[in-house]
């Protein structure tokens, strides 16, 4: 399909990779009216993790900032997926959470997750930046160097 | 079956629904979605599972626990729908917290103690969205915290 938002994405040099979905009891996204919940991702392509460890020790502020854009583009494939293949049906983020696997010193966990809303910005117009929170973990799922969940809205 | 005799039928006791610990509410109903506060592993009063996964606590430990937050979850939920589940339309989110040391990343597996509750209590309305995240301390130091979006009818 191509609408407005897949030919930003080109322009971008972007692709979405594949929604991966969760082996355990429960489920990458629940719609509720025009609110698309979507569970906590990573910066993963499929099966395979791009961006592990943690922030402050062996990884710095570019390679979590790319992490977090990465994630960004997993949960847009889950919305993708929610919208029936429509990303132009896709009005915003309405509310991220930003977990960034770090040392107890790491004080720039905001600066990491820009990486994640830098990029729905370059999608969908700052008008349609999200409320945000960002904030350290001292671990996180399979040493994923960056997690986030969302709410979408779409129309 | 509706969802209290599947709850009768699983002969799950719930807890009774924990007061909050400071100054915010158990739970906030806005239109048909339940906002559930951040539960603990607490037993009618009694905080069990204190300690941390992957050091004094271990994996099944850490499963035990997120199931107990879990069973709080459901006790909030019932309160909140008057004292009834059959309102319950769907499960939407639970975020989970796990007191776990720096180096242990199966955060998922702990969560699934809540998760594989919501499917047993809900069937396919507990499906939901989650996420799961190391924490380096919770609460009266408990192993793990879960918090919840419901649907209701």
């Amino acid at each position: 399909m191509s609408g407005r938002i897949e030919a930003r994405l080109k322009e971008l040099g972007l692709e979405l990779p594949p929604a991966h979905q969760p082996v355990a009891n429960y489920v990458g996204f629940v719609t509720v009216g025009r609110q698309i919940h979507v569970s906590g991702v990573g910066p993963t392509w499929g099966q395979t993790v791009r961006h592990k460890g943690k922030l402050g020790r062996e990884l710095k502020l570019e390679d979590g900032y790319a992490a977090a854009r990465l994630t960004a583009l997993n949960l847009l494939a889950h919305v993708k997926v929610a919208c029936g293949g429509d990303l132009d049906r896709i009005e915003g983020c309405v509310k991220l959470l930003c977990l960034v696997n770090a040392v107890p010193e790491f004080l720039e966990a905001h600066k990491v997750a820009d990486g994640a809303t830098d990029l729905l910005t370059e999608l969908f117009g700052a008008e349609k930046r999200p409320a945000r929170s960002a904030t350290t973990a001292p671990s996180l799922p399979f040493d994923i160097a960056f997690e986030a969940d969302g709410i979408f809205l779409i129309r | 079956m509706s969802h209290d005799a599947r709850l009768a039928s699983l002969k799950i006791e719930l807890p009774q629904p924990a007061a909050p610990a400071a100054n915010y509410v158990p739970y906030v109903v806005s239109g048909n979605l339940v906002f559930v506060a951040g539960q603990i592993t607490i037993w009618n009063g009694e905080v069990r599972y204190i300690g941390r996964v992957g050091d004094t606590l271990s994996l099944e430990d850490g499963v035990a626990a997120a199931r107990l937050c879990g069973l709080n979850i459901i006790a909030q939920v019932r309160a909140a729908c008057g004292g009834s589940l059959d309102r319950v339309k769907r499960c939407v989110k639970l975020g989970g917290f796990v007191n776990c040391t720096p180096d242990f990343t199966n955060q998922p597996q702990v969560i699934n103690g809540a998760s594989d509750l919501m499917v047993e209590v809900f069937g396919e309305a507990g499906k939901h969205a989650r996420f799961a995240v190391g924490a380096n301390v919770l609460p009266r130091g408990v192993a793990v915290e879960v918090d919840a979006i419901f649907e209701i009818a």
